[in-house]
């Protein structure tokens, strides 16, 4: 093995112009680091695991609840899943959706800045043609993107589920019967209410990730969090204590099945998450802009 | 290249402070186009703290750093355009092979980057470990791979961190070439090293660095002429009949050494005409090796890392290597 | 570095929730939105019980139905919050109609959502199933109401 020195000279044509680029940027560099981090996610197991989850899981409990009379008692929907279809996807989302949707964003996003921290890659892919900006947009973009295509395929394969268990119209929680063109429509509304709350997750992950550079407090601070939320739901808090964490915007999806239907939780928790958003955002970009990479000292 | 400065590199006054220890201090570093700039000193004096502000990776405290002519704030993200190398030992991604790093590295390039990968893999003898995790690649691959990895930019200015660490002597020559076909091609070296006697193989300048601090910057020629006289060693026939030649010739020191034979202190000519006088005398040479480079021991006084010349072998480890290098250096002198 | 900021967040958030959880504010469970939520989708529940059951279809509106609320199951602690409640549901069956008065067991979660559970009278909310035509079991949509109100 040696370096065959004498034909290197080949590669050191010196780029015309003054201080230009060796090649034109054609694309947005944010959008060049986004598809190569979603081409880096969908190598790992993890995302695959996830992904095969969100495929398959709704059909297992369809399938589950097929074979045992009992149904899923302190739910919202719970008793009528043998009645008809559209309350499964309900009872997923209400059951699981607080803690099961952020923690599957933040095993992605709390690891996609850490894991270059743990390989000691930074220096490697910020001594290329693209910016701490660029890279950070471009993990984030790509982090986002996962948790929203993972929730806009929960949904469908939710749905899908749902149909297949039974097309009947459902009772609502305003007691009122809802049709099945009409309870389509809201499952759909109601899943997709909870994507704001899940990407403020995401951006609180990325946060844990920048800031501790380690995906196990990346990962793990988010789902400490999830679950210490949900143990301070149960105290009596007044309502705007209850708005300010990020868990509550989970739960807005009720007022879409009341009768009349509410918005105001969705709007507020649209509020809630856009803050937790921004806020880890700024801070992770904060912490991440003038960080010092490498063991130089 | 600089419109103003004519400078590949130009820092001024930068320093940078990591808590209470200060890395770099008021560090004035200017690099020139097309010449192989060695940037030395001993382990822990800046090198690579320096290197990484020029990548952008640290941020100095104060002073400014020009890359072409162009402050980071003023040349945004094209910053780095023309440039490579890395610092410290290269990073990879440890589950891709040595190929896929190379086409994510030139996915991040854009432009032909990813067209260069095969050649710059065979270029640096990895052809055969492409599809080799990198996990598996030992330090001098990873070295390689570096150097692959910074050739898909087409540098003009081409940073390298200490890069024989890990690297057989062949392909430390084999480096030494390359770097010289380059910087005849135009394009601007910078290389760290601790390692005085590379850097005077390769480089046509050096910037001397200790403890944060500029020890010393110019040209290699205008430092070998403020160097002290290399130091020999020297085993004869009759040493002592040497010592006593030794006296009586200009310019020319010796003593015995503990290990035997002699340790001489001289310049070229003198020291030619030393040996010379021996041979006319009729004292055999049995042996003769330059022990410490003028430029070493220079290097040596310059940071004080050093014992006295003459005890090379008691100096801390890395700082000197062995003197098994035929080929580096004219180590034996013409006896007739 | 981490755990000092781990440690930061941790208590910034405990904090933050021990000034909420002490601080002044309602909660938003109030008394009149339970009652308004309980006593429509009661009405609603109703007419659903009633057409399943092959009974003639009542109007929601003609049942002129009315909650009272009482948190505990007494005037005596402050009347909002999550936690259980005592609902009176009251009211008119067929035609002229005389008032009934159906009890239920409120569980009131933090988000607005209850579950009430049938606490009487037994042919009304007592049995969770009933028998439809062609003797088919079905759920007693009164035995157990799901319902959630605006909290904000």
């Amino acid at each position: 093995m040696t370096l065959a020195a004498d034909q290197w000279p080949a590669y050191a044509e010196p780029a015309a112009g003054p201080a230009g680029p060796s090649d034109p940027r054609q694309r947005s560099g944010t959008l060049v680091v986004w598809r190569l981090e979603l081409a880096k996610l969908r190598g790992q197991w993890r995302v695959r695991a996830i992904a095969l989850m969100c495929l398959v899981g709704p059909f297992v409990i369809v399938a589950g609840l097929n074979v045992q009379s009992a149904t899923p008692g302190d739910t919202a929907f719970g008793q009528w899943v043998h009645t008809s279809g559209f309350a499964i996807p309900m009872v997923i989302l209400g059951f699981g959706g607080q803690w099961l949707l952020p923690v599957g964003t933040a095993v992605v996003a709390g690891d996609i800045f850490s894991s270059e921290d743990h390989f000691g890659t930074w220096k490697t892919i910020l001594t290329r043609s693209r910016s701490r900006g660029e890279l950070f947009a471009g993990k984030f973009l790509a982090a986002l993107t996962f948790a929203t295509a993972t929730m806009v395929l929960l949904i469908i394969t939710d749905l899908l589920a749902g149909l297949l268990a039974g097309t009947q119209p459902v009772v609502g929680l305003g007691g009122q019967l809802v049709t099945a063109s009409h309870a389509t429509e809201l499952v759909v509304v109601s899943w997709l209410s909870v994507i704001p709350p899940v990407l403020g997750f995401t951006a609180l992950a990325i946060f844990t990730s920048v800031a501790s550079r380690n995906s196990a407090v990346g990962i793990g601070v988010p789902v400490v969090l999830t679950l210490a939320f949900q143990v301070v739901t149960l105290i009596a808090l007044p309502a705007w204590g209850q708005q300010v964490l990020l868990s509550t915007p989970f739960t807005a999806w009720h007022g879409f099945w009341e009768q009349p239907a509410y918005v105001g939780p969705f709007l507020y928790g649209l509020l809630t998450s856009a803050v937790w958003f921004t806020l880890c955002s700024a801070a992770a970009w904060l912490v991440f802009r003038r960080r010092t990479i490498g063991g130089a000292s | 290249m600089t419109e103003a400065t004519g400078h590949v590199v130009e820092a001024r006054g930068v320093s940078k402070w990591f808590g209470e220890t200060t890395a770099l201090d008021a560090v004035d570093f200017t690099v020139t186009p097309g010449v192989v700039h060695g940037l030395l000193g001993p382990n822990g004096a800046g090198k690579t703290t320096l290197l990484s502000a020029l990548f952008g990776l640290v941020l100095p405290d104060e002073g400014t750093l020009r890359l072409f002519g162009r402050t980071r704030a003023e040349a945004g993200p094209g910053w780095l355009d023309g440039v490579a190398g890395f610092v410290e030992t290269p990073r990879f991604y440890p589950y891709l092979s040595g190929r896929r790093n190379l086409a994510v590295l030139a996915g991040l390039d854009g432009g032909d980057a990813a067209a260069l990968i095969d050649q710059a893999l065979e270029r640096t003898g990895l052809a055969g470990a492409r599809g080799r995790k990198v996990k598996g690649y030992s330090l001098g691959m990873r070295q390689r791979l570096g150097l692959a990895a910074a050739m898909l930019r087409r540098p003009r200015l081409l940073i390298l961190d200490e890069p024989t660490n890990g690297m057989d002597p062949a392909g430390i020559r084999d480096l030494r070439t390359a770097l010289r076909q380059l910087a005849r091609d135009g394009v601007t070296v910078v290389l760290s090293s601790h390692n005085m006697t590379q850097v005077e193989e390769i480089c046509d300048a050096v910037t001397v660095l200790h403890r944060g601090k500029i020890a010393f910057a110019g040209r290699l020629d205008a430092m070998r002429a403020d160097a002290p006289d290399p130091v020999w060693r020297l085993r004869t026939g009759d040493d002592g009949a040497a010592l006593e030649q030794a006296r009586r010739s200009a310019g020319v020191k010796a003593e015995r050494h503990d290990d035997g034979g002699l340790v001489v202190f001289a310049a070229q000519d003198p020291m030619d005409e030393y040996v010379l006088t021996l041979a006319r005398d009729g004292v055999a040479i049995r042996g003769l090796e330059l022990d410490v480079t003028p430029l070493e021991s220079l290097f040596f006084q310059l940071t004080g890392e050093a014992g006295q010349p003459g005890e090379t072998r008691q100096t801390p480890a890395g700082l000197f290597i062995p003197p098994a290098r035929p080929d580096n250096v004219p180590v034996t002198e013409e006896v007739p | 570095m981490s755990r000092r900021l781990a440690a930061g967040a941790a208590t910034a958030v405990i904090t933050l929730l021990t000034l909420t959880a002490s601080g002044c504010g309602s909660t938003g469970l109030t008394a009149p939105r339970l009652q308004t939520s309980l006593s429509s989708t009661f009405a609603n529940l109703y007419v659903l019980q009633q057409t399943e059951q092959g009974n003639p279809k009542p109007s929601a509106a003609s049942l002129k139905s009315q909650a009272s609320c009482q948190k505990g199951g007494t005037p005596d602690i402050p009347q909002d919050g999550s936690g259980a409640w005592l609902c009176q549901i009251t009211y008119l069956v067929a035609g002229p109609g005389y008032p009934v008065i159906a009890k239920y067991n409120v569980d009131v979660q933090t988000d607005g959502c209850y579950a009430a559970d049938g606490d009487g009278p037994a042919s009304v909310n007592g049995s969770p199933t009933i028998i439809g035509p062609h003797y088919a079991q079905l759920i007693n949509p009164l035995s157990l109401i799901d319902g959630c109100f605006d909290t904000t």
